[in-house]
């Protein structure tokens, strides 16, 4: 027993030692896997397994295990339950995922953080099917479309109940920002419950849109503007939170929600299913509103990218990307897979907006850390109501 | 005025348990609900028990948090034993101080700061001396284990200051070495409070989200992680039947650690009773001879 505790001490005084340089010393093992891969032979050597770090229920697990059946590759599916995790695991090096999907405006700067390995294209024999749209889109996060793959996108707007906001006013302006960010009409339907996203730069950006401003503008002024503009609302807003309003929408206790498209499209099956008649409805407001996307990328020190690569591969055929939407509703930034996709689905246009809708979305890029600070301030006093 | 006092402490006790298991109980109803609305009452239906047999991610997870929570408990129940019995017995010591902020800790760090300085731990212990080799069940395990001691220790540690010490002296008295005493004296005396400290960790442990987050790796989601990561995509009622049955699991276990516990004190009550009974008739047959 005392060699244990004398083992235990050891390390401890190790471990107090390291934890200060932990963090330079994370990153340069990661720059020196990322480069002796490229001269790895054609034939992959890597063991059969790929460790791929998502969102529960994001891929169709039918698909996992076809992709199982084809390769021989073993998929260990594992997930996270928010963007934050992820890039703390990502940051702090060594993850062990081979194929992890953060958003875009998170990517941004991961990108920059150098976490990412460049992807090879020659092993992406898939890259054609992708929607030209979408990777010019998704560059200004990831210039050149070098480090990932889009997996799906959505929208940010507005989710209504229907019955109750026309009892309330036929003439609402469900198909603009008015509805909530102007105090008139969001005073109108205080008692009826509001919620926006707990997501400051996505709301900030939002405001700034209705402003008729850039909406990544990061200029102090604009951000006041936006800031003054949401503390007059914040009197009506019963609820700030990015998931909860998903059943409360769909139970009738809120009727108005700023939510992320694929969120508010489950409220409406939710709704539907629970027959209580409440009718719940998506609009893209006609201001413009963001768009965001959910990306693959590989890890810098991924051990398998052989089999990330076949991984991210395979989710790019038409036939795979047409039943991962289907399967939970989203949008996928793969041209080819369009027709593949079932009716409801493709002719949603909370899903897949129309080209005047399109034209009008704007990215969420992300912001320089001092005015990252300014906007979490911002938030804060959105948040408290002072 | 004596029955109204009586009234006014069964509603408080009735407020209180009203308070502590409609949740469940709530909990418990809806998993046999039929809507997929987790708020909204469809009929009754037993179909998400069937669904959740089928879901194997779920299952899995559970099975696994299950694990950790038995090896993390009974691991934190041995370490956190010791430091409790260092800390109450052995005095003031070099490095008490340092011990026992050292232990209790996690008692107060918010866990996302545990978690962040667990991975950084981890990252850099395996860049340097090998292990542990990625992160995984190894990695939460130790996690769980760091933070449930705290909890162990403390209830430990306060069950031995309350403890008469000379029941030990006594056996010391009578030959007995150390260890020995504290395998057939302290050990049975402060048992309750062992097993009590047990169920402690496994409910932490079971239920941990953030700290495990941070420190989990490939292949290793438990059963929070993914009930989480689902609110992105909807929960589905299957949780709740799940939720079901692991409340049924803990009821009996809470349950026969009860039944053991009160057999154990009337056991001991027996004891004390025959010794004492013993106790008189030799004071009395030393009176007569």
């Amino acid at each position: 027993m005392s060699i244990n505790i004398r083992a235990g001490l050891l390390s401890l005084v190790v471990v107090t030692a390291l934890v200060g340089c932990g963090k330079k010393e994370a990153a340069p093992p990661a720059a020196e896997t990322a480069a002796t891969p490229a001269a790895a032979a054609p034939v992959s050597t890597e063991e059969k397994v790929v460790n791929v770090y998502n969102w529960s229920d994001y891929i169709d697990p039918a698909m996992l295990e076809a992709f199982t059946k084809e390769t021989g590759i073993k998929v260990n599916y594992d997930v996270f339950d928010s963007n934050e995790v992820l890039e703390t695991k990502l940051l702090a090096g060594n993850t062990g995922y081979d194929v992890v999907v953060p958003s875009a405006s998170f990517m941004e700067r991961q990108i920059k953080a150098g976490v990412f390995r460049k992807l090879d294209r020659s092993k992406l024999t898939n890259w054609g099917n992708l929607d030209p749209e979408v990777l010019q889109r998704v560059a200004l996060h990831d210039p050149g479309n070098e480090h990932a793959v889009n997996h799906m996108w959505g929208t940010d707007g507005i989710g209504y109940n229907e019955g109750k906001i026309k009892a309330i006013d036929p003439n609402a302006p469900v198909d603009s920002w008015q509805i909530v960010l102007d105090p008139k009409w969001a005073a109108k339907f205080k008692d009826c419950g509001i919620s926006v996203l707990d997501a400051p730069s996505e709301m900030v950006g939002i405001a700034l849109a209705y402003l008729g401003k850039d909406p990544n503008s990061q200029n102090e002024a604009d951000l006041k503007a936006a800031e003054d503009l949401l503390l007059k609302i914040r009197p009506y807003i019963r609820m700030i939170h990015s998931s909860n309003y998903i059943d409360a929408l769909a139970n009738g206790e809120l009727c108005l929600a700023v939510g992320w498209s694929g969120d508010v499209l489950q409220a409406r099956d939710r709704a539907a299913e629970a027959g209580q008649g409440n009718v719940i409805k998506y609009s893209v407001p006609k201001e413009g509103t963001i768009i965001w996307f959910d990306m693959y990328a590989i890890p810098a020190d991924a051990k398998r990218p052989d089999n990330a690569h076949a991984f991210i591969n395979f989710m790019m055929r038409p036939e795979v990307a047409a039943k991962n939407s289907d399967f939970i509703n989203y949008a996928n930034g793969n041209i080819a897979s369009f027709p593949l996709i079932s009716e409801t689905v493709r002719n949603d246009p909370g899903i897949y907006p129309p080209a005047e809708v399109k034209a009008k979305l704007f990215p969420d890029l992300a912001e320089t850390p001092e005015f990252t600070r300014l906007l979490n301030r911002t938030w804060t006093r959105f948040t408290t109501g002072e | 005025m004596n029955q109204g006092r009586n009234l006014f402490r069964t509603l408080v006790l009735i407020l209180g348990f009203a308070f502590l298991y409609i949740p469940i109980v709530s909990l418990i109803v809806y998993s046999f609900n039929s809507s997929r609305l987790v708020t909204v009452w469809g009929g009754f239906s037993t179909k998400w028990y069937g669904a959740l047999l089928h879901n194997d991610q779920i299952l899995n997870a559970a099975f696994l948090s299950l694990k950790i929570a038995a090896i993390s408990a009974t691991l934190a129940v041995v370490l956190g034993t010791l430091a409790g019995l260092v800390l109450a017995r052995f005095g003031p010591f070099k490095g008490r101080t340092l011990l026992s902020g050292l232990t209790t800790a996690p008692l107060v760090m918010p866990e996302v700061i545990t978690g962040l300085s667990l991975l950084l731990l981890f990252v850099t212990m395996e860049q340097i001396i090998g292990w542990p080799a990625g992160r995984g069940m190894t990695t939460i395990v130790i996690s769980h284990i760091t933070l449930t001691m705290a909890f162990v220790t403390v209830v430990v540690q306060s069950r031995l200051s309350q403890m008469d010490d000379s029941l030990e002296e006594a056996a010391m008295d009578l030959g007995a070495r150390p260890h020995k005493v504290f395998f057939l004296i302290t050990l049975p005396i402060i048992a309750p409070a062992l097993m009590s400290g047990w169920l402690l960790a496994f409910t932490l442990s079971l239920d941990d989200l953030v700290i495990t987050s941070f420190v989990a790796g490939p292949g290793s989601s438990t059963l929070p992680m993914v009930i989480f990561s689902k609110v992105r995509l909807g929960v589905s009622p299957d949780i709740n039947a799940l939720a079901t049955i692991l409340v049924a699991i803990v009821a009996v276990g809470v349950a026969i650690t009860g039944i053991m516990m009160a057999r154990q004190q009337q056991q001991r009550e027996r004891d004390a009773q025959m010794a004492l009974a013993a106790n008189q008739q030799m004071i009395e047959s030393v009176k007569k001879g």
